[in-house]
């Protein structure tokens, strides 16, 4: 049985997400990359990773989407944290409305996003 | 065929100055046809090639960057992070590379904070950007000068300021917004001291920017705003009207009482909606007295405030003019009599509990 | 013979000096877009749009998307205008009575349920049908549906600005496609000006045919294979490029394309929204604005958006092209002829006596005076009286230049946009260039001229209907 833990990350930002993959790579975890929601929707489908951390404006499909499909329509329990900008504090709400677990307001330090993450898993 | 030419030779020696001009203009509109495609082509090339540059150099420096950062995060590793400056640093001295360096640094250092964010500002310190941005201060074009500010504003680098704040005149709007945008986004309020002595409107947009840049800082200690209400530049009123409102300063009031009478409605009206997001109850008498000779938005404005801060002294006044002929002011007079509710989102409900009083307003009921 | 030869010569004057006027007017038109275009891309290189689009003290917005029909792509359209990167805007779809299941397709796609609704009914338009629609679930709570009586798109915008509660309202085609930022780059000039109001401010129209669009987005841009649509393509660059931003610089716009325009909805309402009765109502609103604010003795201004922020879907045959040019030919005429009181009107300023001249000379008058020109130089065929070398030197000389205008724009649209990109693209604009003037031009004269005589002879016309086929399809 594979004990790695999977997290599935949907950021438009490619350096930001080649980063924070390297980082957390570094701390054992397991890590899907999508450019957008839509190709998020299909990694969580296909991976069930144990976290999802997802930036709220995206491409094709927003992140208050995915939270939606994997709650509502994929029924899961998968902890959710989710990048907001500044000035997007109404969207932080609708987001717990849909279900996120727990949301990070950029610009943020990776290294207290790995603290969280690592709380979220234990 | 024969008479053809005949006539045509006829009318050329009888037309010919005009026939030789047209023949002379297609001859240099077909050769100026000619030498704009070969531009064009070339000009198509070009492009393609230097899009082909960007697409790679950038790969190249985004992996380039996140070396060094994950480098830094281990002591010992030094020496790679050297070598990755030493690198950028020759790849800088080109401009169309310098762009593409600065353009990736800054697409991760909009997104993060912290030690990574250090990081970056110190890869821009070694890496020598950080001269070629300050002798652009110096240039004449107003374009490149604003540029370097606007670059040194993202990088965050304060030591630039005096000499900044020398350019604060400058007569390009472009460059005094960009210097605005950087005394603000990197001494916060403090950076604000520009409105004492601001002769220039500052304009909606500019006023946005602003306030979204002192947005992003919580918890800083806020500067005393009355000066700024009695600013003689009404954009400088309008701006602090915004500030007040954001970061609730009940302590103007008394300005903001004062501005009823500013000569700028829209002012007033800004002044009005300040009264029940900041709870002023002794502004109210103030308004009602007369509110019939102010303008219809301020009219507006008022009823809109008094359906928070209505009291039942009130309902006498309120209820004179649910017909009125204003649908805005209908709806806050229902509003504040209870008749019905209406949700942020604009949908209502009509509430049955006040029989006495007839819902006489033609509303849209959709459903 | 002598009267024969002194008509002739008065009408060669006429048609000559007509011709050397619109062409000294486009060569002025293009040297000042060129200025314009240079100095609007300084000033845009380095403003920073994501500050403004994630504000939420940014003005509120309402997007008015006028649908009759729309069932193959609304729920696609809708997703796309949903996405936008704007923060503070909400989404109003006005269904104007549709006889398809446009609604019902929209009801199942996004949750929708029934509401009551406030709306501030200050301008007449046909009444509600099923109602007001708004999403149960929160991703959607932007958007608004209205099912109301067919009204036609005018009425159906007029019922959008009693609905909408922002202060800014852009009007668009519902098929239209709106880049991500395009309300941030819209509002700016709104919000920018200090010294004067911007009452309007229009947007470029590119079209999208066999471009690669999916869920809204615009991914991969190609151009289509059929020769109509690449002349109207080049047509567009040409029109945006070289004539409005001309106009802009001058502050004469007298049109703002109907597919999308953004509008300070107070005065849009004070002068009484969209005229119900003219298929030209998107021209017919901002000559409307224009003169109420000069009436007014405001300081204001048009402005206008270079960058390609909408792409819609143009005709591909030539049936629905001709009825297309055919409207805008009648909703030229009866906007300049409901206006013209404004025409050479020194009171009105340059929109009297420079905006309103242009549009009557080279936009109602120029397809008249090349139909009669065709004419007479036909019977002086037939009655002998051509001088063969003179009038083939001439038709040179105009194809040229036809041509040379053609190439500018191109070369225009590299050096600012550059959205033609791949390789083989240069080489089939340049084809078009050529081709245009012979293929193309011959059938949109005939498009005007049948709008001239619609108008005139036939006024019970129906509104010409155009067909989709679907942007998603690819």
């Amino acid at each position: 049985m594979n004990l790695t833990k999977k997290i599935v990350l949907a950021e438009d930002n490619s350096i930001l997400s080649k980063l924070l993959q390297f980082k957390l790579e570094k701390e054992g975890y397991q890590l899907l990359i999508a450019n957008n929601g839509k190709e998020a929707v299909d990694l969580i489908e296909d991976n069930d990773p144990d976290m999802i951390l997802t930036d709220i404006m995206m491409p094709f499909i927003s992140g208050l989407e995915v939270i939606s499909h994997v709650r509502n329509k994929l029924d899961r329990n998968t902890p959710i944290v989710v990048f907001s900008s500044a000035g997007q504090e109404e969207m932080v709400l609708n987001a717990f409305n849909l279900g996120a677990t727990d949301f990070m307001s950029k610009p943020f330090s990776p290294n207290e996003l790995i603290i969280r993450i690592k709380r979220l898993l234990q | 065929m024969l008479e053809f030419f005949q006539n045509s030779i006829d009318s050329l020696s009888s037309m010919h100055i005009i026939i030789k001009i047209c023949i002379y203009l297609s001859l240099v509109l077909a050769s100026t046809i000619f030498l704009s495609l070969i531009y064009l082509k070339n000009l198509r090339d070009r492009l393609k090639i230097k899009r082909r540059i960007e697409a790679t150099y950038q790969k190249k420096y985004e992996s380039d960057l996140i070396e060094y950062l994950y480098a830094g995060d281990d002591e010992t590793e030094n020496e790679q992070q050297q070598k990755i400056v030493i690198y950028l640093k020759k790849c800088a001295a080109n401009r169309l590379k310098r762009k593409i360096i600065i353009g990736t640094f800054l697409k991760l250092k909009n997104d993060v904070s912290g030690e990574t964010a250090d990081a970056i500002q110190k890869l821009y310190y070694q890496t020598g950007l950080i001269e070629s941005a300050t002798s652009k201060l110096k240039s004449k074009k107003w374009d490149v000068v604003a540029k370097a500010i606007r670059e040194l504003t993202q990088f965050e680098i304060k030591e630039t300021h005096d000499e900044i704040i020398k350019l604060v005149n400058h007569p390009k709007k472009q460059v005094r917004f960009e210097i605005q945008k950087y005394l603000v986004q990197l001494f916060r309020f403090e950076g604000l001291e520009f409105l004492n002595i601001i002769e220039n409107e500052l304009s909606e947009w500019d006023q946005i920017q602003l306030l979204e840049i002192l947005n992003k800082f919580k918890n800083l200690q806020l500067p005393d705003m009355s000066d700024w209400l009695r600013s003689k530049n009404d954009s400088v009123v309008s701006f602090t009207l915004k500030l007040v409102r954001i970061h609730n300063q009940f302590g103007v009031k008394d300005e903001i009482i004062a501005l009823f009478n500013h000569s700028n409605p829209e002012i007033r009206v800004e002044a009005i909606n300040l009264v029940n997001h900041l709870g002023i109850y002794e502004a109210v008498a103030i308004l009602k007295t007369g509110v019939f000779e102010r303008t219809l938005e301020e009219q507006i404005a008022f009823f809109k405030m008094m359906e928070e801060m209505s009291m039942p002294d009130d309902i006498e006044f309120i209820k004179e003019h649910m017909n009125h002929k204003n649908f805005y002011i209908r709806i806050s007079v229902m509003k504040i009599m209870n008749l019905i509710t209406v949700g942020d989102d604009n949908t209502f409900t009509i509430n049955n509990i006040a029989e006495e009083y007839q819902i006489n307003t033609n509303l849209t009921k959709a459903s | 013979m002598n009267i024969t030869s002194t008509i002739i010569d008065s009408l060669d004057f006429i048609f000559f000096g007509f011709a050397i006027a619109a062409v000294t007017s486009y060569i002025i038109l293009a040297i000042i877009s060129a200025f314009e275009t240079v100095n609007y891309m300084k000033k845009n290189s380095f403003v920073n749009y994501t500050e403004i689009l994630s504000s939420s003290i940014s003005p509120s917005i309402s997007i008015i998307a006028p649908a009759y029909n729309e069932s193959l792509n609304i729920v696609e359209n809708v997703r796309s205008l949903l996405s936008n990167h704007y923060v503070n805007y909400d989404v109003i779809i006005i269904n104007d009575g549709s006889k398809d299941d446009s609604l019902e397709k929209l009801i199942a796609a996004y949750d929708l349920v029934k509401v009551d609704y406030l709306i501030n009914n200050q301008l007449p338009t046909k009444p509600l049908r099923q109602g007001v629609f708004k999403s149960t679930n929160p991703a959607f709570e932007k958007l608004i549906v209205v099912d109301k009586e067919n009204g036609g798109k005018a009425d159906a915008l007029n019922f959008g600005l009693n609905i909408s509660t922002n202060k800014y309202v852009a009007c668009i085609d519902v098929d239209c496609l709106l880049l991500e930022d395009s309300l941030q780059k819209m509002i700016k000039p709104f919000l920018e000006s200090t010294d004067e109001k911007v009452i309007a401010a229009g947007g470029v129209i590119r079209i999208a045919n066999s471009c690669k669009i999916k869920d809204g987005k615009l991914l991969d841009i190609n151009l289509p294979k059929s020769s109509i649509v690449k002349a109207q393509i080049l047509e567009y660059l040409r029109a945006f490029l070289l004539g409005r931003m001309a106009w802009s610089k001058l502050n004469g716009l007298l049109v703002i394309s109907g597919a999308f325009g953004l509008f300070d909805k107070k005065i849009a309402l004070e002068v009484g929204g969209y005229d119900t009765k003219t298929v030209g109502e998107d021209m017919e609103i901002i000559v409307r604005m224009r003169r109420y604010m000069e009436e007014k003795k405001a300081k204001y201004r048009v402005a206008y958006i270079p960058d390609p922020l909408c792409w819609t879907e143009a005709p591909d045959s030539y049936k629905i092209f001709i009825s297309q040019r055919n409207r805008w030919t009648r909703g030229t005429i009866e906007t300049l002829k409901k206006h013209k009181k404004i025409g050479f009107n020194p009171e009105y300023k340059a929109l009297g006596m420079v905006s309103y001249p242009y549009w009557f000379l080279f936009e109602r008058v120029a397809p008249i005076m090349e139909i009669l020109g065709l004419i007479y130089f036909l019977i002086l065929i037939f009655n002998g009286f051509v001088v063969w070398i003179y009038a083939i030197s001439f038709l040179v000389l105009a194809y040229l230049f036809n041509v040379l205008f053609s190439i500018i724009t191109i070369i225009t649209e590299e050096l600012t946009y550059h959205q033609y990109s791949k390789k083989g693209m240069g080489w089939q604009l340049i084809k078009t260039a050529f081709t245009e003037p012979i293929l193309n031009h011959p059938v949109v004269l005939y498009a005007a001229i049948k709008g001239n005589f619609d108008y005139y002879f036939n006024k019970k016309i129906k509104w010409g209907e155009m067909t989709r086929k679907g942007m998603s399809s690819n």
